[in-house]
């Protein structure tokens, strides 16, 4: 096939100026992504709760409740004890149908059982999901721990030395 | 998605900003030994964070690295004499030695001691390895001199280059540590590069796109491990190191040389891909540099007489439609150095980040700039220097390993990721 040789600046990769970035076209390229981030723990809640009053693209952020382990083969998709911000209770199935992007945070390996669950919707449902280890004050072998039991379900895992990196990672997200 | 005044702080290197202070703590690399080949040897322009500088080699092998321009009427140095000790300007003979120091200005009386009031800014230079290096920061707080690997094992057992890219260093160096593209930008030269064929290792990242990460920090920047599927449930781990700010590896391939990058900013809209090749523990083959010679692996063809790449946006980087077709490459560029060059060149001489689309995968990109960042404010701030500039921090190495599932890569590679005098790289 004969080749043809571009004949405008702009038609060739000497576009890449920043002269010509000029003309990039100004339009969205993306719609708003439905994120959905959960605290496994309270020490997660609590790291979460600092950011959520933070200016977000319609992140719901969702804690997991109950006293204690969570048994990930007798809790049902909304057997799951879920709550919102103000307190309010929420349903698993809810929250997780037409998510894009699940971020899970553990800062402890205490309600691993819950991060079955949501992987197991999850994934039937092939939506990313993410964990973020919060070792801040944590010894390493909680860490390991923890990155442990999280690495069946997560396709992305971070561990986090201090938790401002939950508000970088969320707006780098666009949650 | 960065916010502007984020990506702002993050791309910007000249004198007086954030990310130009940081860089100025290390020792960066500068020019190749080889640029500067013996004494009085003709002198180079050199364009590093923004400063337009000149590098010379005086009558007794010292280096120096100062402003390109003379202090008398502002005459480039280039068309200097470098002669008897010290690089003299061609207008009018003022002559300066190799730290910047003017020991000469011969229209004025030698008594009136004037030419000791001249003097041009100038930055230490030294040699480690096939590599001239400088720090451009205060003299109080210089690092001690580079300990990476790479530059000092012996030189049969290394090899150097460098090429302009023409765009930001970030998005060159983001590059580096963004293991799942690998997978598809680079997966027909995993077939056919010499540097790369022929590891059992190719085959797991060919069968398994769909790689799962782990992003973990380490005391000098990060550690980013790729997992993919190997036999019998068993994972397949290939581990980037990233020390900041700009230094990468890229995990090892059977017994090929190991190779990485460090990305150094000429100004804001060009870098220096510095690319490197060793083996701890052997010489280089005959073939194996002749590859690197000839642009395999990391390395890249040149216009000849430069250190542009030979593919380049000029010539649309010499795309091959048929090859992309026939799926010798997978985007038509020749090469995997200009396959990553030609696309990161393309974002843009600055990509604008705040319409980035970056998904869960991205993290350890996410993860580097965030360190940078706050290192880079903490520096600013509070006067704190950066990590990375430490042979605790540079004596680390890439590694690749196939791991049973409930293991730990961290702990399971510790040794792996460290230089082991002596010890071959752990590869697969």
């Amino acid at each position: 096939m004969e080749t043809v040789r571009p004949t405008l600046l702009s038609s060739c990769a000497k576009a890449a100026t920043a002269a010509e970035a000029r003309f990039r076209v100004p339009y969205p390229n993306a719609l708003t992504r439905a994120s959905r981030i959960f605290a496994l723990d309270a020490g997660a809640a609590e790291a979460m709760f600092a950011i959520t009053e933070d200016p977000w693209n319609g992140a719901h952020f969702l804690t997991v409740g109950g006293a204690s382990q969570i048994d990930p083969d007798a809790t049902g998709v909304d057997d799951l004890p879920l709550s919102a911000p103000d307190g309010r209770a929420v349903l698993l199935s809810a929250e997780i149908k037409g998510a894009d992007v699940v971020v899970m945070l553990a800062s402890s390996d205490t309600r691993i059982g819950a991060a079955e669950v949501i992987a197991r919707e999850a994934y039937e449902r092939k939506i990313m999901l993410a964990g973020l280890v919060l070792a801040d004050g944590l010894s390493k072998s909680s860490v390991d721990r923890i990155v442990a039991a999280l690495r069946p379900y997560a396709s992305v895992l971070v561990v986090a030395s201090e938790n401002d990196f939950i508000p970088a990672m969320l707006t780098a997200l666009r949650a | 998605m960065l916010r502007k005044e984020v990506n702002d702080l993050l791309t910007q290197t000249d004198n007086g900003t954030a990310m130009g202070a940081m860089f100025r703590s290390y020792w960066i690399p500068a020019l190749l030994a080889s640029e500067l080949p013996e004494d009085d040897c003709p002198p180079v322009r050199v364009k590093l964070l923004g400063e337009r500088l000149i590098a010379f080699r005086d009558s007794k092998g010292r280096y120096g690295l100062m402003d390109e321009f003379c202090a008398h009427r502002g005459v480039s140095l280039w068309f200097g004499r470098n002669e008897e000790g010290g690089l003299r300007c061609p207008y009018h003979g003022w002559k300066y030695d190799h730290t910047g120091q003017c020991v000469e200005v011969p229209s004025e009386p030698e008594e009136s001691g004037f030419c000791g009031k001249i003097k041009l800014k100038g930055y230490p230079l030294i040699k480690v390895g096939d590599v001239l290096w400088t720090h451009m920061g205060d003299k109080e707080t210089r690092p001690p001199e580079p300990t990476w690997e790479f530059a000092t094992v012996p030189a049969e057992q290394t090899f150097t280059s460098k090429r302009w890219q023409e765009c930001n260093w970030l998005q060159a160096m983001e590059g580096g540590i963004d293991s799942s593209h690998v997978s598809f930008l680079h997966s027909g030269s995993l077939n056919s590069d010499p540097l790369f064929k022929g590891a059992k290792g190719n085959k797991y990242n060919q069968a398994d796109k769909k790689p799962v990460f782990e992003v973990s920090e380490s005391d000098g920047g990060l550690y980013i491990g790729a997992r993919r599927m190997a036999e019998e449930g068993h994972y397949y781990w290939r581990i980037t190191p990233w020390i900041m700010p700009s230094f990468t590896m890229v995990p090892p391939r059977g017994d090929h040389p190991m190779h990485g990058h460090f990305w150094v900013p000429i100004d804001d809209e060009n870098c220096w891909a510095w690319s490197f090749d060793y083996h701890p523990t052997r010489a280089l083959t005959t073939e194996e540099r002749q590859a690197m010679v000839d642009g395999y692996g990391v390395h890249n063809k040149y216009v000849p007489g430069s250190f542009r790449p030979l593919q380049n946006k000029d010539n649309d980087y010499l795309m091959d439609r048929d090859a992309q077709r026939r799926g010798d490459t997978y985007s038509g560029i020749w090469g995997i150095a200009m396959q990553d060059a030609s696309l990161q060149e393309s974002m843009g001489p600055i990509v604008d980040r705040t319409k980035e689309n970056l998904v869960s995968t991205d993290n350890g990109i996410i993860m580097a700039r965030h360190r940078l960042r706050k290192a880079a404010v903490a520096l600013r701030d509070k006067g704190e220097m950066p990590p990375g500039r430490v042979p605790e921090h540079q004596l680390v190495r890439s590694a690749a390993r196939v791991l049973p599932p409930e293991e730990n890569f961290a702990d399971a590679m510790k040794d792996d990721l460290r230089v082991r005098t002596g010890v071959k790289q752990t590869s697969v």
